[in-house]
């Protein structure tokens, strides 16, 4: 892992990787939404608005991954002070607080028409809006701070966040099993899935799909934040000379 | 047995889903790639001007 700290190997990578994970997410997500809305049956009970489950589900996986690798970056600058940890930190909260925010928005577009409101205050619901504050405060935490004018890294504060907010995701994970409400129980689980393997395959298109395209918007903006560094390095550097 | 809300009706609700996402994600990986784009060209540039 620390041979990635140096950004010149890390971008080495980055770059070519960049366009794959872009245009194989692209496609898969295509694949998966065209027999999501097309090739596969509506459910025997909720009709045509199951198939919101193939955009709902990605989204809420990548809002709740988005959170932990958030942490997990966090960690690794608070204990390795890894360069990189920082830019991913960085990069990672817009997309992530956009993917939580549309969880919230998909499933409340499926909820009207199946349960006749769209939000319940109920465990699931409320755990993921705490999901979306909480991305909220990171951003507002490092946008425009002195660290990511110096180099990306993060405040120290903000790190402690990133650990800290992390307790939000077991917590979203087992909601449904501890508070009995409208938001169904977990349908896929280590032992299996309770959803028809007939509406289930779409799902892995769109749920790897969305994946590459988040890794990809990830990339990006890392790529961005080291891009800006390397500016602000030069032009000190050519202040300094000219001084 | 179907959603409170059954038939053509329902496909409003998994258009206006799916629009949703479509037009949320492609803003975000928009700007993330213009953004990326521009300090890449400014940081090459720079870098040419110095050599």
């Amino acid at each position: 892992m620390h041979a990635y700290a140096n950004p010149t190997r890390f971008l080495a990578i980055a770059r070519p990787l960049t366009p794959w994970l872009l245009g194989l997410g692209i496609a898969l997500l295509l694949v998966g939404a065209w027999a999501g809305l097309a090739l596969v049956p509506g459910d025997y009970k909720q009709g045509e608005t199951a198939r919101i489950l193939y955009v709902h589900v990605p989204s809420a996986w990548l809002g709740m991954g988005g959170w932990t690798a958030l942490a997990v970056a966090g960690l690794v600058q608070l204990v390795w002070r890894h360069p990189l940890a920082g830019i991913a930190a960085r990069a990672i909260a817009v997309p992530g607080m956009v993917f939580t925010a549309l969880c919230l928005a998909t499933g409340s577009i499926w909820g009207k028409p199946t349960w006749g409101t769209w939000w319940e205050w109920d465990g699931r619901m409320t755990s993921m809006l705490v999901l979306l504050f909480l991305y909220a405060g990171f951003v507002a935490l490092t946008m425009g701070d002195e660290g990511q004018r110096q180099g990306g890294t993060l405040p120290r504060g903000a790190a402690v966040y990133a650990l800290v907010g992390a307790v939000n995701i077991p917590i979203i994970n087992r909601s449904v099993v501890w508070w009995n409400s409208l938001h169904q129980g977990p349908s896929i689980t280590l032992r299996g899935s309770s959803i028809d393997g007939a509406l289930l395959w779409p799902l892995g298109l769109t749920l790897l799909g969305f994946s590459l395209l988040f890794g990809a918007i990830v990339l990006m903006r890392m790529r961005r934040i080291i891009a800006d560094n390397r500016v602000a390095a030069r032009l000190r550097r050519m202040a300094d000379e000219e001084s | 047995m179907t959603g409170v809300i059954s038939g053509g009706g329902q496909w409003a609700y998994v258009a206006a889903a799916y629009g949703l996402t479509a037009l949320l994600t492609g803003v975000v990986l928009w700007h993330s790639w213009r953004a990326m784009a521009k300090a890449e060209k400014r940081s090459d540039a720079l870098r040419r001007d110095r050599t």
